[in-house]
C-alpha cells in the first residue's frame, strides 16, 4: 500500500484508463456481486467489490490473476444497480487492459477461425460485442487476401460471431454446429416434443434450472448454449425437419444480456424465422423466442407448459 | 400537542397555510391561508358523529392508504385541535352529517377559505420531511409485490391503533409472517436517487425488529445494512440488545428481490460481506426503509420565506456548525427536519433552541445589527436615471434585502443586510455605498500603501472572515513572508470591487491578490460566488491585456490556512522577481492606459475624487516628512 505523494499508483493507473476513473467512491455495499450471475453460476472466487478494493490497495498481482478480471462479459446490470452509480464493468476492463499490457492472457478459450474457409467478409467483425474479431491481410499464394483474426483476450465465447458466419469458418469449443444437432432426440414420438434451446444465464434461479430439467427428456429436450446469440435459424430448422413439434428459445430480458447483445441478434432471427414460416405458408408459432428478465422466477414454467399446450392443440387440429 | 393547544399564549392554526412573509426581523407581516373546513370551529365539539354518518370512503392518508377513512373526519384521532373537517373533493353532498350534528349546527358548507394577515416578531420554520417514494427502483419491486411493504406502512402495521390493530399481516393473504427482511438505504445513500444519508433509518429499522421480536419471539428478523450508524448515546447499546435478542444483521445491500408468484414469499438477493458468498434468502414479508426526502413544497416555502436551500433540497442554516438553527434572514429559525434528516431527539433539541431563540426576538426593543449596511444613493440608480433598473444588485444579496419594485430606484432594507457588500461592488452605476467600507475610503487605503515603489508591492485584499484571519495566522505562526505584501481588509470578496483592480494596477502595483472564503465556507452564504465569478472575468481580461501570470492571482485562504497565506504570497514575490525591472516597468506603464481607461466613471463616485486629492496630500506631507529626518 502506497499513499506517497507524487508516486503514481495502481489505482492512479486504472483511473487513468478511460472508465477507471469513479474508482475510489466504491463503499463495499455488495450490490454488484449479488446483482452479477458469475459467481452463482460459474466461479465462486468472481468478485467485483473485492476487485476494486484490490485496486484501491494496490494489489496489481493479485488483481491481474483474479477471475474478476477476465470474466466479466459487461452486461452491466452492476451499472444501473450501483448505488455509487461506479461503471463497474469499465473498471474491470481498465484492469484488464492493464493486465494485458503486463502480459498476462485471458483464461477463457476464445473461438477460433478457419482460414481455409474464411472470405474476410468481417461479419463477425460486425456481430461481437467485443470487437474481438478484426480484419487483417496476408499474402496467400502471392494473392493479397483478408482473414479475420479473434483477439483472444476479448472474446468472451458467447458464440454470436459463429452463428452468423455465413461459411461457417468460426468455431466454439463446446457447441459447434455438430455438437448441438447431436442433442436432438433421436427418435421423436408423435406427441407435443420440443427442444428449448437456453442460455447459460436467462435463468437466475436455480430452482427455475432445476424445474426445466425436471421435465421428461423425451418431451422437452433441453439445449445449453452460452448465449442466443449462438441460434443459427437452421438449428430450429433441423430440429423441426427431426421430428420434433416445437422449438422453444429461451434467452434474457434486452438490456439484461449477459453478453450484451446477443439477445437481440437472435430476438431479430427467430422473428424473421416464424415471419418467412408463414410466407411459406408452413405453420406459424412452433418457433418462440421468448426472453426472460432477471425478476421473472417462475416464468419458464409458464411459457413450457403455454407451448406443450399450443402444440397439443394444433396436434389435435391437425388431426 | 394537547398541551401546547391548552397554553394561552399559544395560537394554534390547523388547515392553515402560509401565504406570503413580508417585513423583517421583529416586524413580519404573514399572511395565512386558514383553509375552508366547512365545520365550524366554535361549534364542533368533537364528538365523531359526522364521521359515522358520512357514506363516502376514501384511502386514509395517516394510515398509509392501509384502510379507509370517510369524507367528514379528522387525520387521526389525537388530532389537536380535534375539529371534523369535510374533504370537498370526496363530499357527494348528501348532507347526512348535518342531519347527524343536529342541534350543534357545526357544519357550515358555505365556508370558504380566508385570508388573515398577523403581525409577527419571529418564525420558527418546522415542517419536517417526506418520505421517498420506492416503486421507482425496480430490483425492489415495491407496489409489484403485495409482501414487499414501506417502513412507514409497517409502523402503521404494528401500531395498536393501525388498522390491524397491532397484528403485523401480510397484504398478499393475511396470514402473520414468521420470516421477515428489513433492508436499510432504500433510496438514501444511492446516487441515483439521494446521495445522502437519512439520519435514522439504522436505530427506526432496530426500533421495529425490537418491537416485532418481544411481541412475537419466534418470528425470524434479518436486517440488511450497508454501515449500521449508531452515533447518539445509547444507540450502541441498542444494537447490541438487538442482537442477544437474536436478530440477524447481515451486511451487504441487496442487488434484487424475485417473488415466488404462488405463495407471494420473497427471495432476496445479496452479498454477505462477510462471507463474500452471494446469498438469496426466502422471506415472508420484506420491508424496505425508505429514505427521508423534503416535502414536496419545500421549494415553494423556501421562496415564501425567503430562504435558500442546500442540496438536495432542504432548508439552509445560516452557518452548519457555528448558527445551525438560524436562517440567513434573521427572525426566521429552523427546527427539525426540514434542515435535513433527524432523529426525535435532535428535533426536539433544536426545537427547544429554536424557541428561546426566537423570544430572544420578541423580548427586545431593539435588534442589533451589522454597522456595516449597504446604502443607496437614488439619482444614480438606473432605475431612477434611465427608468429601466438592472436589477444586479438583487442577484448579488443573499438575504432578499434589496427590494425593487417598478422604475424606483432600489432600496436596502437595513434591517435584513448583513453587509457583505456584494451589490456595492455589482453595481454599475456605481449607485451603492457600504457604511464603514466606501469606494473613497478603500481608495484612500490603496493609495496610502502605494505611495512608494508601487511595483514592488504585492496589494493583497483579505475577507474579513477567512483570509484575513489566514493572513494574521501566518502572523501569530511567524510564517516568514515576503515584505512586499500590504493587506486589505474588506467584509467579503464579493466587495472587491474591480475597479480597486483596476485602480491599483493603474497605480503600478506589482502584483494583486484577490482572497476570500473557500466556496461554501463564506460567512455570506453565496458572497464568495459573486466574488469569485468577477475574479475569473477580471483574470481573463488582464489575460487578453498581456498581463504576466501571476501578477493577478485568486486564492481562497480559510483563516485555518496560514501557511497557505504565505506560501501564495511567496509565489507572488518569486513572480516579481523573475521579471526583470525594466520589462515590469515596461508592462506597467503599457497597462495603465488600459486600466484608465475602465476607470471613466470611478472619480464620479461620490467622495472619491476627493479621497484622491486629499491622500495624494497626505501622501506628500508623509514622505516630505520622512525625507525632512
Amino acid at each position: 500500500m502506497s499513499h506517497t505523494a507524487g508516486v503514481q499508483t495502481f489505482a492512479d493507473e486504472v483511473k487513468a484508463v478511460p472508465g477507471g476513473e469513479h474508482l475510489e467512491l466504491c463503499y463495499s455495499c455488495g450490490t454488484c456481486v449479488s446483482k452479477c450471475m458469475i459467481q452463482q453460476k460459474v466461479e465462486p472466487d468472481y468478485n467485483p467489490r473485492r476487485l476494486l478494493r484490490m485496486v484501491m490497495e494496490g494489489m496489481e498481482e493479485a488483481a491481474f490473476t483474479s477471475p474478476t478480471t477476465w470474466l466479466c462479459s459487461e452486461c452491466d446490470l452492476c451499472f444501473s444497480a450501483c448505488p455509487q452509480e461506479i461503471h463497474i464493468s469499465q473498471v474491470i476492463k481498465a484492469v484488464k487492459e492493464l493486465a494485458v499490457r503486463a502480459g498476462y492472457t485471458s483464461p477463457l478459450t476464445a473461438v477460433t477461425v478457419n482460414e481455409d474457409l474464411c472470405s474476410g467478409c468481417g461479419i463477425c467483425a460486425m456481430v461481437c460485442p467485443y470487437e474481438a474479431p478484426s480484419l487483417y491481410e496476408k499474402e496467400v499464394d502471392g494473392v493479397l487476401d483478408r482473414f479475420s483474426k479473434v483477439d483472444p483476450n476479448k472474446c468472451m465465447g458467447c458464440g454470436t460471431c459463429v452463428a452468423a458466419c455465413p461459411l461457417g469458418a468460426i468455431a466454439r469449443v463446446g457447441v459447434s454446429n455438430a455438437e448441438i444437432t447431436a442433442q436432438f432426440p433421436e427418435t421423436p414420438k408423435d406427441a407435443p416434443t420440443m427442444i428449448v434451446f437456453t442460455c447459460d444465464w436467462s435463468l437466475r434461479e436455480a430452482e427455475d434450472v432445476a424445474l426445466l430439467e425436471s421435465y421428461p427428456e423425451d418431451e422437452v429436450n433441453v439445449i445449453h448454449i452460452p448465449c442466443t446469440g449462438r441460434i443459427d435459424p437452421q438449428h430450429a430448422l433441423m430440429a423441426l425437419d427431426s421430428g420434433v413439434k416445437g422449438v422453444l428459445v429461451c434467452g434474457c430480458k434486452p438490456g439484461e444480456c449477459h453478453y450484451k447483445r446477443g439477445t437481440d441478434v437472435a430476438s431479430c432471427k427467430i422473428g424473421l424465422l416464424d415471419t418467412m414460416l408463414g410466407q411459406m405458408n408452413l405453420p406459424q408459432k412452433q418457433i418462440r423466442f421468448v426472453q426472460i428478465g432477471t425478476q421473472e422466477r417462475g416464468r419458464i414454467r409458464e411459457e413450457i407448459d403455454g407451448m406443450l399446450n399450443t402444440l397439443t392443440q394444433s396436434m389435435e387440429a391437425m388431426a | 400537542m394537547v398541551d401546547a393547544a391548552r397554553q394561552p399564549k399559544i395560537d394554534v392554526r390547523a388547515f392553515t397555510e402560509v401565504e406570503k412573509v413580508e417585513g423583517f426581523v421583529g416586524n413580519f407581516k404573514v399572511t395565512l391561508r386558514e383553509k375552508a373546513k366547512y365545520v365550524r370551529a366554535d361549534r364542533c365539539n368533537g364528538c365523531g358523529a359526522c364521521t359515522l354518518a358520512c357514506p363516502v370512503e376514501v384511502p386514509n392518508y395517516f394510515e398509509m392508504s392501509l384502510a379507509p377513512r370517510k369524507a367528514a373526519y379528522v387525520p387521526m384521532s389525537q388530532s389537536v385541535p380535534l375539529i371534523y373537517s369535510i374533504d370537498m373533493e370526496n363530499c357527494i353532498q348528501c348532507y347526512k352529517c348535518v342531519d347527524a350534528c343536529g342541534a350543534l349546527e357545526a357544519i357550515d358548507f358555505s365556508q370558504e377559505d380566508k385570508l388573515v394577515e398577523e403581525d409577527i416578531g419571529a418564525i420558527v420554520v418546522a415542517t419536517g420531511f417526506s418520505h421517498f417514494d420506492p416503486s421507482v427502483m425496480e430490483e425492489y419491486g415495491y407496489a409489484r409485490y403485495p409482501n414487499v411493504i414501506t417502513a412507514m406502512e409497517m409502523e402503521r402495521l404494528n401500531n395498536s391503533a393501525g388498522p390491524t390493530s397491532g397484528d403485523l399481516i401480510r397484504p398478499s393473504d393475511h396470514e402473520s409472517p414468521k420470516t421477515l427482511a428489513f433492508i436499510n438505504c432504500v433510496g438514501s445513500r444511492d446516487k441515483r436517487y439521494n446521495p445522502y444519508c437519512s439520519n435514522f433509518c439504522c436505530m427506526y429499522s432496530i426500533k421495529n425488529a425490537v418491537l416485532l421480536k418481544q411481541m412475537n419471539p419466534d418470528v425470524d428478523i434479518t436486517i440488511y445494512y450497508m454501515d449500521i450508524r449508531t452515533p447518539s448515546k445509547g444507540y450502541e447499546e441498542f444494537y447490541d440488545r438487538a442482537r442477544e435478542m437474536g436478530i440477524h444483521f447481515s451486511q451487504g445491500r441487496p442487488s434484487l428481490i424475485t417473488e415466488n408468484p404462488e405463495t407471494h414469499n420473497l427471495y432476496v438477493h445479496a452479498e454477505d460481506i462477510a462471507l463474500g458468498r452471494v446469498t438469496e434468502k426466502e422471506y415472508d414479508m420484506v420491508m424496505l426503509n425508505q429514505a427521508a426526502i423534503p416535502q414536496p413544497d419545500q421549494n415553494h416555502m423556501s421562496s415564501v420565506l425567503n430562504v435558500a436551500q442546500s442540496p438536495g433540497g432542504w432548508f439552509m442554516e445560516y452557518h452548519p456548525k457555528l448558527r445551525p438553527i438560524d436562517s440567513p434572514t434573521d427572525g426566521i429559525f429552523f427546527a427539525g427536519a426540514c434542515l435535513g434528516p433527524k432523529d426525535i431527539p435532535s428535533s426536539v433539541a433544536q426545537g427547544s433552541a429554536a424557541a428561546a431563540r426566537a423570544s430572544r426576538i420578541l423580548h427586545s426593543e431593539e435588534w442589533d445589527i451589522e454597522p456595516t449596511v449597504a446604502v443607496v444613493w437614488p439619482d444614480r440608480c438606473s432605475a431612477e436615471t434611465k427608468g429601466r433598473a438592472c436589477g444586479l444588485c438583487v442577484k448579488a444579496c443573499p438575504y432578499g434585502a434589496v427590494k425593487l419594485e417598478g422604475d424606483k430606484a432600489a432600496e436596502i432594507i437595513t434591517a435584513k443586510c448583513h453587509g457583505c457588500g456584494g451589490c456595492v461592488a455589482e453595481c454599475p452605476e456605481d449607485a451603492i455605498t457600504q457604511l464603514h467600507y466606501t469606494d473613497a475610503q478603500i481608495l484612500a487605503q490603496m493609495r496610502a500603501l502605494l505611495a512608494e515603489k508601487p511595483e514592488e508591492k504585492i496589494l493583497a485584499f483579505r475577507c474579513h472572515w477567512c483570509s484575513y484571519g489566514g493572513a494574521d495566522l501566518a502572523g501569530t505562526s511567524h510564517f516568514e513572508y515576503t515584505a512586499n505584501e500590504r493587506g486589505m481588509k474588506v467584509m467579503c470578496s464579493a466587495r472587491m470591487d474591480s475597479d480597486f483592480i483596476y485602480e491599483a494596477f493603474r497605480l503600478g502595483a506589482g502584483g494583486v491578490l484577490y482572497s476570500g472564503c473557500h466556496p461554501q465556507d463564506c460567512h455570506y452564504i453565496t458572497g464568495q460566488v459573486v466574488g469569485a465569478k468577477r475574479a475569473s472575468r477580471l483574470k481573463k481580461t488582464f489575460d487578453r491585456m498581456g498581463m504576466t501570470e501571476g501578477r493577478f492571482r485568486i486564492e481562497w485562504i480559510s483563516a485555518a490556512e496560514g501557511d497557505k497565506y504565505a506560501r501564495v504570497l511567496n509565489e507572488m514575490q518569486d513572480v516579481l522577481d523573475n521579471i526583470p525591472p525594466e520589462e515590469l516597468h515596461e508592462e506597467i506603464e503599457r497597462l495603465k492606459p488600459e486600466m484608465s481607461k475602465r476607470l471613466k466613471n470611478f472619480p464620479g463616485v461620490p467622495g472619491v475624487e476627493e479621497a484622491m486629492v486629499y491622500s495624494d496630500k497626505l501622501v506628500k506631507a508623509i514622505t516630505s516628512q520622512l525625507e525632512a529626518k
